[in-house]
C-alpha cells in the first residue's frame, strides 16, 4: 500500500452565501411538527371514551401532561431557532460534467474555516424516500422478491450509484438471498406475491 | 461466593458450540457496525430484534452482547485510520488515536485501543457479576414512588444534563412521550389516540420505533447529505502491533484510570458513554501537561488508552444496571430492554429470580465475548479497516432492506412499514436539527413505566400527591437530579461566560499568543 487510499469522491465546490430569513431558520419545521402533535393530543385527550368507573387518575392524567409538555417545548425551541438561525454561508456541490469522475479537483479553504449551513440534498432524499413508498406499496402485490429488489436498487441510486444496470442483477441476488435465508432457513413469513406460484 | 458458582454454571451454558457461534457471530456483526461510521450498535441490536425472534433467548441475548461490545471495540478504528470516529463514544480517543496513526504509530492506536477497551469491560463485568445481585435486592425496597423517581431521574438527566442544548433534548423526550401513549391504556382500559385503528391498539412497537429512527432515519440523512464536503483518508495501518515497555508504562496506568472513570457512569442514566470518555480524556491531558515535555498534541497514547477503557467500562456496568433495576442507562440499553420484553422477560430485581440461567449465561458471555473481541480486533485491525471501502450506496442500501424486512418480519402489517418511514423521517429532521436521539428513545421505553407507577402510587395513597416525596430514597434521587441540573446549568453559564470574554478580547489574547 503506498501512502493514502482515498475513499470518498470529493465534488468540486464552491462557497455561496445564502442569506434568506426563512433559508436559515428551516429549523421551524420541527416545533411546527411538535405543535401539531401536541394539538393532537389535547384533541384525542379531550375526546377519550373513558369507561365508567375507571379509578383516579384516569387515563386522561398523563396524556394531558405530555401534551403541556410537547406544546411549552415546541414554543421553547420555535424561540430558540428564531433567535440564533444557522449560518448563512452554504457549500454548493458543482456538478461535474457527465461522464466526467468528479473527483479530480478540490478546493482548498484559505484562511480561517467558516462555520457553513448544513444543506440538504433533497433530490437525493426524495428518491429514496419515494423508492421506500413504492416498496411499501408493491410488497403485497409484487412480493417480497420484486420488491425487495427494488428497494434496493432505488436506495443505491439515489444515494449515489451509477451502475443501473449492475444493480439490478445485485439487488436480484440480495433479495433472492434473503428470501432463501430468512424465508426457507428462519420461517419468517415473507409475502410471495405474483411469483407465488413459480416459486 | 455463591455469584461464582452462578457464573460457573454461565459458562458453562455458554460454552457450547452453538452459543459460542452466537457469541461470534455477534462480536463481529458488532464490530462490523462499529467500524461503520454512524451505524451503531444500538441500531445492529434493532435489526436483529426480528429476526432472532425465533432463536431461544439465551442464544439471541449473547449475540447482543457480542454486538453491544463489539461495537465499542470496532467505533475506534475508522477513528484512528480516517479521523471518522465510528461512534460517538470513539470522538474523545480519536483525537490523539489519529495524530498517533498520522506519525506513523497506527498499529500501536489500535492496539492500545483495544487492549483498553478489553480492560475495561472486564473489570466492570466482574464488577457486576459480584454487585448486580446486591443491587437487585436493593430493588426490591423500590416501590411505585421510587420507580417514578428512578424513570423521571433518567428522562432529565438524559436530555438536560448530558445533551448540548436542553431546549433540544427535552422535545425529543416529549416527542418520544407522545409516541409512548398511542394504544390501549393497560389499567383503564381506554383506548387512546388510536384513531380507531386496531392495528394501533397495542401501540406501536418498539421494533418499529427503533428501526425507524435509528436506521431509516440515518440513511434517509445520508441521503440528504449526498454531495456535501467529506473528505476522509483512510491511512494504513503501519508500525508495531506490540507495546514497547515505555508505551506499556504510559498506557497501563491510563487504562486503569479510564476504567475507574467509566464504571459509575454505567449506572447514572446519562446516555451511554459519551461523558466518560471526555472525563478521561480530560484527566489524561491534565496529567500529561505536568510532564517535562507533554505529549498531547503528538499523539499521546494515554490520550487513547483512557477514554476506551471508559467506553467499555461505562457499557459493562451500564448492563449490570439494566438486568438489576431493569434501568436503561443508554440507548443500547434501551433496545436491550425492549428485547427482554419481546422474549416476555422484564429486567428488574425479580430477573434473578425468574430467569437466572439466562442471566448469568450473559454475565458469563461478557468475558468470553471481550476475549473473543480481542482476539478479533488486536492483530485483525487493519483488516476491519477495509470493510470501510464498501461504497457507501449499497451499504445503506443494504440496511433499508434489513430495515424493512425486519419490521415486516415481525408483524406482517403493512401499517407498521409506513410508520417505521414516518419515524425514518422524524428520525432524519432530529439528526438535521441537532435533537438527539437517545431522549426519545428513553423516554419511548420508561414513558409507560413512569405513568404505571404513577398512577399505582396515587391508588395506594388516593391522590395524595406527598407520596412520591415520601420516602428517603424518592428524596435522595430528586435532591441528586436537581444538584445534577444546577451543576450542568452552573458549567454552561460559566463556559458562556468564558466565551463572552475571549471574544470581547481578542487583542489581548493575541499579545499572549
Amino acid at each position: 500500500m503506498s501512502g493514502v487510499i482515498r475513499t470518498v469522491s470529493v465534488t468540486r465546490r464552491a462557497v455561496v452565501v445564502a442569506d434568506g430569513f426563512w433559508r436559515r431558520r428551516t429549523g421551524l419545521i420541527v416545533p411546527a411538527l411538535m405543535l401539531v402533535i401536541g394539538i393532537g393530543l389535547v384533541v384525542g385527550t379531550v375526546t377519550m371514551d373513558v369507561p365508567a368507573n375507571t379509578a383516579s387518575p384516569g387515563p386522561q392524567v398523563f396524556p394531558a401532561i405530555v401534551a403541556a409538555l410537547v406544546i411549552v417545548l415546541a414554543v421553547l425551541l420555535a424561540i430558540d431557532v428564531l433567535r440564533k438561525p444557522e449560518a448563512d454561508v452554504v457549500e454548493v456541490a458543482q456538478p461535474a460534467a457527465p461522464g466526467q469522475p468528479d473527483d479530480d479537483l478540490v478546493l482548498d479553504d484559505e484562511g480561517e474555516p467558516q462555520p457553513l449551513r448544513p444543506t440538504s440534498n433533497h433530490r437525493a432524499l426524495l428518491g429514496a424516500l419515494l423508492t421506500v413508498v413504492v416498496f411499501i406499496a408493491a410488497l403485497t402485490p409484487l412480493g417480497w422478491l420484486l420488491s425487495g429488489a427494488l428497494l434496493f436498487w432505488g436506495v443505491a441510486r439515489a444515494l449515489g450509484s451509477r451502475r443501473p444496470l449492475f444493480d439490478i442483477l445485485l439487488s436480484l441476488a440480495i433479495s433472492s438471498i434473503v428470501q432463501l435465508a430468512f424465508s426457507a432457513g428462519l420461517g419468517l413469513n415473507l409475502p410471495p406475491g405474483v411469483l407465488g406460484g413459480i416459486l | 461466593m455463591e455469584s461464582l458458582a452462578n457464573l460457573g454454571d454461565g459458562f458453562a451454558t455458554v460454552l457450547t458450540p452453538i452459543n459460542m457461534l452466537w457469541v461470534l457471530i455477534g462480536a463481529l456483526l458488532g464490530t462490523a457496525v462499529g467500524v461503520l461510521p454512524g451505524l451503531g450498535s444500538a441500531m445492529a441490536v434493532a435489526l436483529l430484534l426480528p429476526v432472532t425472534f425465533s432463536l431461544d433467548p439465551i442464544g439471541a441475548f449473547i449475540m447482543f452482547a457480542g454486538v453491544l461490545f463489539g461495537g465499542l471495540f470496532g467505533d475506534s478504528i475508522s477513528g484512528i485510520l480516517m479521523n471518522t470516529p465510528g461512534n460517538s463514544t470513539a470522538i474523545a480517543g480519536t483525537i490523539e488515536g489519529h495524530k498517533m496513526a498520522t506519525s506513523g504509530r497506527a498499529a500501536q492506536a489500535l492496539a492500545t485501543s483495544a487492549i483498553g477497551a478489553f480492560i475495561g469491560g472486564i473489570v466492570a463485568s466482574i464488577l457486576v457479576v459480584f454487585f448486580a445481585p446486591r443491587l437487585a435486592e436493593l430493588a426490591t425496597l423500590f416501590g411505585p414512588a421510587e420507580y417514578l423517581a428512578l424513570a423521571v431521574f433518567a428522562f432529565v438527566a438524559i436530555s438536560a444534563v448530558v445533551t448540548e442544548s436542553v431546549v433540544r433534548g427535552l422535545a425529543a423526550l416529549a416527542i418520544g412521550l407522545a409516541i409512548s401513549v398511542v394504544g390501549i391504556d393497560g389499567i383503564s382500559g381506554a383506548s387512546r389516540f388510536t384513531l380507531g385503528v386496531p392495528e394501533l391498539f397495542d401501540g406501536i412497537d418498539i421494533v418499529v420505533i427503533t428501526v425507524g429512527l435509528l436506521a431509516l432515519g440515518e440513511v434517509f440523512s445520508v441521503a440528504a447529505r449526498r454531495g456535501s464536503r467529506d473528505e476522509t483518508q483512510l491511512l494504513p495501518s503501519t508500525g508495531r502491533l506490540w507495546l514497547s515497555r515505555r508505551e506499556l508504562r504510559l498506557a497501563a496506568p491510563a487504562w486503569l484510570r479510564g476504567t475507574a472513570i467509566g464504571i459509575p457512569f454505567g449506572i447514572i442514566p446519562v446516555g451511554g458513554a459519551e461523558v466518560p470518555t471526555f472525563l478521561a480524556y480530560g484527566t489524561e491531558k491534565r496529567l500529561d501537561a505536568r510532564r517535562r515535555s507533554p505529549m498531547f498534541g503528538r499523539g499521546a497514547i494515554q490520550g487513547v488508552a483512557g477514554p476506551e477503557a471508559a467506553g467499555n467500562a461505562t457499557a459493562g456496568t451500564a448492563m449490570g444496571a439494566l438486568l438489576a433495576l431493569g434501568l436503561p442507562t443508554s440507548a443500547t440499553a434501551a433496545i436491550l430492554l425492549a428485547a427482554f420484553r419481546q422474549y416476555g422477560l422484564q429486567p428488574g430485581p425479580l430477573l434473578f429470580e425468574r430467569a437466572p440461567d439466562l442471566v448469568w449465561a450473559l454475565l458469563a458471555s461478557f468475558f468470553v465475548g471481550m476475549v473473543v473481541l480481542l482476539i478479533l480486533n488486536l492483530p485483525f485491525a487493519p483488516l476491519w479497516a477495509k470493510l470501510l471501502k464498501v461504497p457507501r450506496h449499497y451499504l445503506y442500501a443494504g440496511i433499508t432492506v434489513f430495515a424493512m424486512l425486519g419490521v415486516y418480519a415481525t408483524s406482517s402489517k403493512i401499517l407498521d412499514l409506513v410508520l417505521v418511514t414516518v419515524i425514518g423521517l422524524i428520525g432524519f429532521l432530529m439528526r438535521r436539527y441537532g435533537l438527539p436521539v437517545a431522549p426519545m428513545l428513553i423516554a419511548i421505553i420508561l414513558g409507560p413505566l413512569a405513568e404505571t407507577e404513577f398512577r399505582r402510587a396515587m391508588l395506594v395513597s388516593e391522590n395524595d400527591p406527598s407520596i412520591l416525596v415520601s420516602s428517603g430514597i424518592t428524596v435522595t434521587l430528586y435532591a441528586v437530579l436537581v444538584l445534577a441540573v444546577a451543576g450542568a446549568a452552573f458549567q454552561k453559564i460559566r463556559a458562556r461566560r468564558r466565551a463572552v470574554r475571549l471574544a470581547a478580547e481578542p487583542a489581548r489574547q493575541r499579545d499572549d499568543a
